[in-house]
């Protein structure tokens, strides 16, 4: 007989344990199927919003869908803003999943990456906003140019709008956090660079004009 | 010509008197034009080498003929004949030489069956010395009343400060009678005294003379040296106010006594001088206006128009009911005593440098020698005459240009014999040639063996042939008798140009008074926006806008414009200047600004705006201007972009645009233009629909069909076969088997020529190779024009119509594609056939004399025959299609059609009933008759064919082409739907359409003349029988139909519904072609009972 209760006893403390997880996992399982059709239909909603609110002309405007298109990406900037928001949703939903099941450690985890989407998102919308501020201001400086006739109008245009995308992907890959320390200090060097090769351009270039200069303003005394 | 005007100047007993016929009536001579001649110079009826009564009325249908409404005839009173008749011996009768009183009666008479009024003589300042008056004053004792009769006096140093006007053969204004023993006085020649206006018996024996002639029913009386009646010491004795009295009480006593009598006053004055005989409209209806006359010679010497331009502003207004009389030439000197001393040198030198070309203060000589005989100048005098304010004078003979002979004595240099003909005498007597009271001209260039009336009048480009023109033109409009004057002042001083205004009526008169082109700009902006018609030919030119309007003139050029408000702009003319009040629209992205959801977002409230004001303000401004809006004259209230696409082919874009304007879709295809590309934007501007700016560049949005890149870049996308996809549904490019063949390889440099937007479709030729055509409706179905292009291009191989290179079709949807464009070949033409017969039977109308056969035109007829049964014929090619294989017409058919036709009819009468147009309710009675008509069509007893046909043919379908046809338009009648144009039926049904346009082309070039000449129904006949010959001829043995006989029935059918189909049209659009179509169907009646 006892040992028939000996042997029932983990069976039936099993049973406790599954009876008390089971509930638990049941709920969870409906939370993350909640979350998952919540998930969809945010998805569904941003997409229809931001076209709404012609989002995707700003970033077919800043070049942004041209390049995803010529990367062989099929979706265009919002319907990946869209997909953010899924994700993040998802995301939500299985930490509260898991937190129910009491695995704090796959929480813990799990909330990390949930962090990180918005940060995410954010860069998009300032790649986005920031690339279309970028060709808004080369068309403009090349009107302005073409119409007081300088030669190069759309190089010094582009040279514009380049300079402006590169401060953008810079700032955008700051707000993500990737790369960090080397990011600032390749932009830096870059930066160093590009002023030292101006004052060699125009060292060499004028020499003779500050010599010129110089010799008007202290002329050499007269052997 | 003489059925224009017969109803107006004389009083007739069956004329209904309405109170504006009254009033018409009683001023008669504000619109006359007055013809002056002698009774002896005309015509010699009894061969004694002086003309007469008898003569003179033999001639009226001359005088009526040239368009004049009075004659004036200078004296032909019993006279010693020593001034010319002027010196009359008895007031109360006839020369014997011109015939007796009883001549005079019949005269008048047959004058005024004519509608001539007459004007005669009252010559009443003096008398001949022969007068028994003047017998008697001298005889009688001094202070008698019978010596009252003339002024007397015991010396001759009475009235000193007058002065002598006939300065070449009299001394003194005194003549000494040794019978009376007393001084005579005499303003003119000696054997001229003066009539005693103080002495009341004078006056009243005056005014007995004057009740004489009255009671002979002459219509005025022309009062000779009227300034000189009375004579006070201490004046000139000219213009005295005791005169105007004497005036004033013969004006009384003829308008106590009689009705719409004229009085004409001669007074060689200033016209401030002549202004006083006017009254207060109490003395002369009229008088001349003598200083005009030098003064439009002396303009045309000095090619300047200063002198008439002086004189017209110093001529003082007139009271309503007067009139001044204007005239180049007349039967006495060209007077230079109302021009200063230094003009006169100036005349002299210019027209008269021979001596004997002068007399007294003037020059004896005709108008046509005046002008050295230079047709140009003489036809620039009469055309000043003619438009100068006041009733013109032609001076008999002067409507041929005949010539003078200074040498004759006197002035009868001028008086010779009028030249009728180069026989004997100039056709004017049969007398011996010695017994002529002068001789007739015989020189070289003027000679009546050159110049005379028979010859001119066979000359339809002669003088005399243009005068009658011109008169006919005059009596068009009230203007040039009633009008104000106003002068223009354009910068060439060269040029004179002037307003007649008459009411709304205004005539423009420009005249080049140079004997080279000149160029001049009119400030004509009081008139903006009429269209100048120009008088002689009834051409519109340009209508008038903001800028100077622009004319040049040859040498001695002139010109009458009719200022019209209710006539067209010629065809070709283009609004070349963007529109001022064009709305601005103001784009920020290009054609994306219009969509809201293609713009950033923080501008999607300007593009709804912006958007907004295309669709409700801009468009539909636009398309209410367009002749291809079909619901012409209803506003529109939006016209929304239905569907749309960018098409950009790099670099360039434009807006295709379907746009919905209520239950209608129109094709819109849109450029934009700025303005760096000057040329561009001109191109476009004649299609502006509004001008755009983008930041700081301006330019305008327009009618893509305008531009050339545009049309090129349709040709290479015909070529490609392209297919672009719209908002919603597709533009589809196609090219058919011959595209390569007429395109040929410089596509890219066609130069796209002007953009023809006169009709429901819009067109543009592309160099000298395509045709493209825009329909703007959009009709869902196969478009025939399309089908036929394709079947007789690519199938029948038909040579005569226009081959189809490709199309255009737009698909929507899942329903049937609609046409947009056509690309064809485009052939180089001389206009389609309407224009051709237009000019033709307008030149004939007015010529009729050269071709009566019409040879030349009805073998082009024929032609068009032979061509019309070749197309049927090719329809009627069996090819296994069966859109078009031909199908035997059976008696079930005309039945069938006849139904519907008697339908047509129903509705039309009642279209008729409910019509405002009372002109068009007596068709009501036709209703039976009609119906009858159609009843009696029979079909035609043996096999013929049912076929596709052209549907719309007439002659405006036909283009010609070096005296070939070609055959276009296949879309059938615009107002039906696409697909009854694309049922079987009766070919015959095309010959009734061309047949019913004969019809069309008489009654328009009728209503064009404003004639009634029957002589273009020979024409008419002759074209119907000739097309219609020619027609069976080529017809035969193609089972088409047997033969005319028995296809008449039908035939006849088919005229009725066209008939019918044009009356509804008429009433609904043009109710004053009415007639047009309803003599069709009562010629069609005739033609039933004919059988």
């Amino acid at each position: 007989m006892d040992r028939i209760e000996v042997m029932l006893e983990p069976v039936r403390v099993f049973m406790r344990q599954l009876g008390d997880i089971l509930p638990r996992l049941a709920l969870a399982v409906l939370v993350i199927i909640i979350g998952w059709i919540f998930a969809r239909m945010v998805r569904y909603a941003i997409a229809k919003g931001l076209r709404a609110a012609n989002f995707n002309v700003v970033t077919e405007r800043a070049g942004i869908d041209g390049f995803l298109r010529d990367g062989g990406v099929n979706a265009d900037a919002t319907d990946i803003l869209a997909a953010l928001f899924y994700w993040l949703v998802i995301l939500a939903s299985l930490v509260i999943g898991f937190n129910l099941l009491g695995l704090t450690y796959i929480t813990d985890l799990l909330g990390r990456v949930v962090l990180f989407v918005p940060r995410l998102m954010v860069a998009m919308l300032i790649l986005a906003f920031g690339a279309y501020f970028a060709r808004f201001v080369a068309n403009a400086l090349t009107a302005y140019c073409r119409n007081v006739q300088i030669q190069d109008a759309d190089l010094l245009g582009r040279l514009a709008q380049y300079a402006l995308v590169t401060f953008v992907v810079l700032i955008a890959l700051d707000q993500v956090g990737i790369g960090g320390d080397i990011v600032r200090q390749s932009f830096l060097i870059v930066l160093a660079g590009l002023v030292f090769a101006l004052a060699l351009a125009f060292g060499l270039g004028g020499k003779d004009w500050a010599a010129d200069l110089l010799e008007r303003w202290w002329p050499k005394k007269k052997p | 010509m003489s059925s224009v005007y017969s109803g107006d100047p004389i009083p007739s007993e069956t004329s209904t008197p309405s109170r504006e016929g009254e009033v018409d009536r009683a001023v008669w001579y504000k619109d006359a034009v007055i013809y002056q001649l002698h009774i002896k110079a005309f015509f010699d009826s009894n061969a004694d080498g002086v003309g007469d009564f008898r003569g003179l009325t033999s001639k009226l249908d001359y005088i009526q003929d040239l368009g004049v409404n009075a004659v004036w005839l200078l004296p032909f009173y019993p006279s010693p004949l020593k001034d010319d008749g002027y010196d009359v011996s008895d007031y109360r009768n006839v020369h014997p030489q011109y015939g007796t009183r009883g001549d005079v009666r019949l005269f008048v008479r047959e004058a005024h069956r004519r509608g001539l009024r007459v004007i005669t003589e009252l010559v009443v300042n003096h008398t001949s010395d022969q007068h028994p008056w003047f017998q008697a004053a001298r005889r009688a004792p001094p202070g008698s009343p019978k010596r009252d009769y003339y002024v007397w006096s015991d010396s001759d140093q009475k009235y000193k400060g007058t002065r002598i006007i006939f300065t070449d053969t009299e001394t003194s204004n005194w003549a000494w009678d040794p019978m009376a023993k007393q001084y005579y006085w005499h303003r003119f020649f000696t054997h001229q005294p003066d009539l005693n206006f103080d002495n009341p018996k004078v006056l009243r024996a005056v005014l007995r003379v004057m009740e004489f002639w009255a009671e002979m029913g002459v219509d005025g009386f022309r009062l000779d040296a009227i300034p000189y009646l009375v004579e006070r010491e201490g004046t000139s004795n000219e213009n005295l106010p005791e005169t105007h009295a004497v005036l004033k009480q013969i004006r009384a006593r003829i308008d106590a006594r009689y009705a719409n009598r004229l009085l004409l006053a001669e007074a060689n004055q200033w016209p401030e001088d002549v202004r006083p005989y006017f009254g207060d409209g109490d003395e002369c209806h009229m008088a001349f206006h003598f200083p005009l006359m030098p003064r439009m010679y002396m303009a045309i010497a000095q090619e300047d128009r200063h002198p008439l331009v002086e004189i017209m502003q110093q001529t003082p207004e007139i009271p309503d009911i007067c009139q001044w009389a204007i005239f180049l030439r007349n039967h006495d000197e060209l007077t230079l005593e109302m021009v200063t001393s230094k003009e006169r040198d100036y005349m002299y030198r210019q027209y008269a440098a021979d001596m004997q070309a002068r007399i007294n203060l003037g020059i004896r000589r005709r108008l046509a020698p005046l002008m050295e005989n230079d047709p140009e100048r003489i036809k620039l005098m009469n055309s000043l005459l003619l438009s100068m304010p006041g009733s013109p004078i032609l001076y008999y003979g002067d409507e041929i240009g005949m010539g003078d002979n200074i040498y004759l004595g006197d002035r009868n240099g001028v008086r010779t014999p009028m030249q009728w003909s180069p026989d004997r005498n100039a056709g004017f007597s049969r007398a011996d040639p010695q017994r002529l009271y002068l001789p007739p001209i015989m020189d070289a260039v003027y000679g009546y063996e050159a110049l005379n009336v028979e010859a001119q009048a066979r000359d339809p480009a002669s003088l005399l042939n243009w005068t009658k023109r011109m008169l006919a033109v005059r009596k068009g409009s009230h203007a040039f008798g009633r009008g104000r004057l106003a002068f223009l002042h354009p910068g060439n001083r060269k040029v004179l140009a002037y307003l007649r205004e008459y009411g709304e009526d205004a005539i423009l008169c420009v005249a080049n008074l140079s004997r080279s082109a000149q160029p001049l700009e009119l400030d004509l902006k009081r008139f903006k926006g009429r269209v100048p018609v120009e008088l002689l030919g009834r051409t519109a030119f340009p209508p008038i806008g903001d800028l100077p309007y622009l004319l040049t003139l040859p040498a001695y050029a002139f010109y009458w414009f009719r200022l019209a408000t209710d006539a067209a702009p010629p065809e070709w003319h283009k609004q070349m200047i963007v529109p001022e009040e064009a709305p601005v629209l103001v784009l920020f992205d290009g054609w994306l600004s219009f969509f809201r959801d293609r713009v950033v977002p923080w501008r999607k409230g300007m593009a709804e705006k912006l958007r907004a004001q295309l669709e409700n303000e801009v468009l539909p401004r636009f398309i209410e201007a367009q002749r291809w809006y079909a619901q012409k004259g209803e506003p529109v209230a939006s016209a929304a972009l239905a569907d749309h696409a960018v098409w950009d082919v790099g670099g360039i874009s434009w807006l295709l645009t379907f746009l919905q304007v209520k239950e209608t879709t129109y094709f819109l295809p849109l450029a934009l233009g700025w303005e760096e590309d000057e040329e561009h934007v001109r191109s476009l501007s004649a299609a502006t629909v509004a001008r755009v700016r983008q930041q700081a560049n301006v330019g305008v949005l327009a009618d893509a069909m305008a531009d050339e890149a545009f049309c090129r870049h349709v040709v290479k996308a015909i070529g490609g076969s392209l297919a672009l996809p719209m908002d919603k549904g597709t533009l589809r490019f196609t090219p058919t088997s011959a595209f390569a063949e007429l395109a040929g390889d410089e596509v890219a440099t066609l130069t796209p020529g002007t953009l023809n937007t006169q009709s429901t479709n819009t067109s543009v030729p592309l160099g000298d190779r395509l045709f493209l055509k825009c329909y703007r409706r959009l009709r869902p179905g196969i478009n025939p024009e399309l089908e036929m292009g394709r079947f007789l291009t690519e199938t029948a191989r038909f040579p005569n119509c226009v081959p189809l290179a490709g199309s255009i079709e737009y698909a929507a949807g899942s329903g049937e594609p609609a046409t947009v464009g056509l690309l064809q070949a485009y052939v180089p033409n001389q206009g389609d056939a309407w224009s051709y017969t237009a000019a033709y039977l307008e030149r004939f109308l007015e010529a009729p004399l050269k071709d009566e056969e019409h040879g030349a035109y009805l073998t082009l007829m024929q032609t068009l025959a032979t061509r019309t049964a070749e197309l049927h014929r090719a329809l009627a090619t069996p090819a296994g299609d069966p859109a078009f294989e031909p199908e035997p017409l059976t008696g079930q058919d005309v039945a069938q059609w006849k139904a519907s036709v008697r339908e047509e009819a129903a509705e039309t009468f009642a279209l008729i009933e409910k019509s405002p147009h009372e002109h068009a309710k007596p068709l009501l009675a036709q209703r039976e008759r009609v119906a009858a008509m159609i009843d009696a069509c029979a079909a035609p007893a043996k096999p013929a064919l049912k076929t596709r046909h052209h549907g719309d043919y007439h002659l405006g379908q036909v283009l010609l082409v070096s005296n070939d046809f070609f055959i276009i338009d296949f879309e059938g009648e615009p107002s039906r739907p696409l697909a009854e144009a694309r049922r079987k039926h009766s070919p015959l049904r095309d010959v009734a359409g061309m047949l019913r346009s004969f019809s069309y082309a008489r009654g328009a070039a009728l209503l064009r003349a404003e004639s009634k000449d029957g002589s273009l129904d020979a024409w008419e006949a002759a074209a119907r029988s000739a097309f219609l010959k020619a027609y069976f001829d080529a017809a035969a043995g193609s089972g088409l139909a047997d033969s005319a006989a028995d296809a008449q029935g039908l035939l006849r059918l088919f005229e009725i519904e066209k008939a019918l189909y044009e009356l509804r049209y008429e009433l609904n659009n043009r109710p004053a072609w009415l007639h047009i179509p309803a003599q069709g169907l009562a010629a069609l009646a005739e033609s039933v009972k004919g059988d």
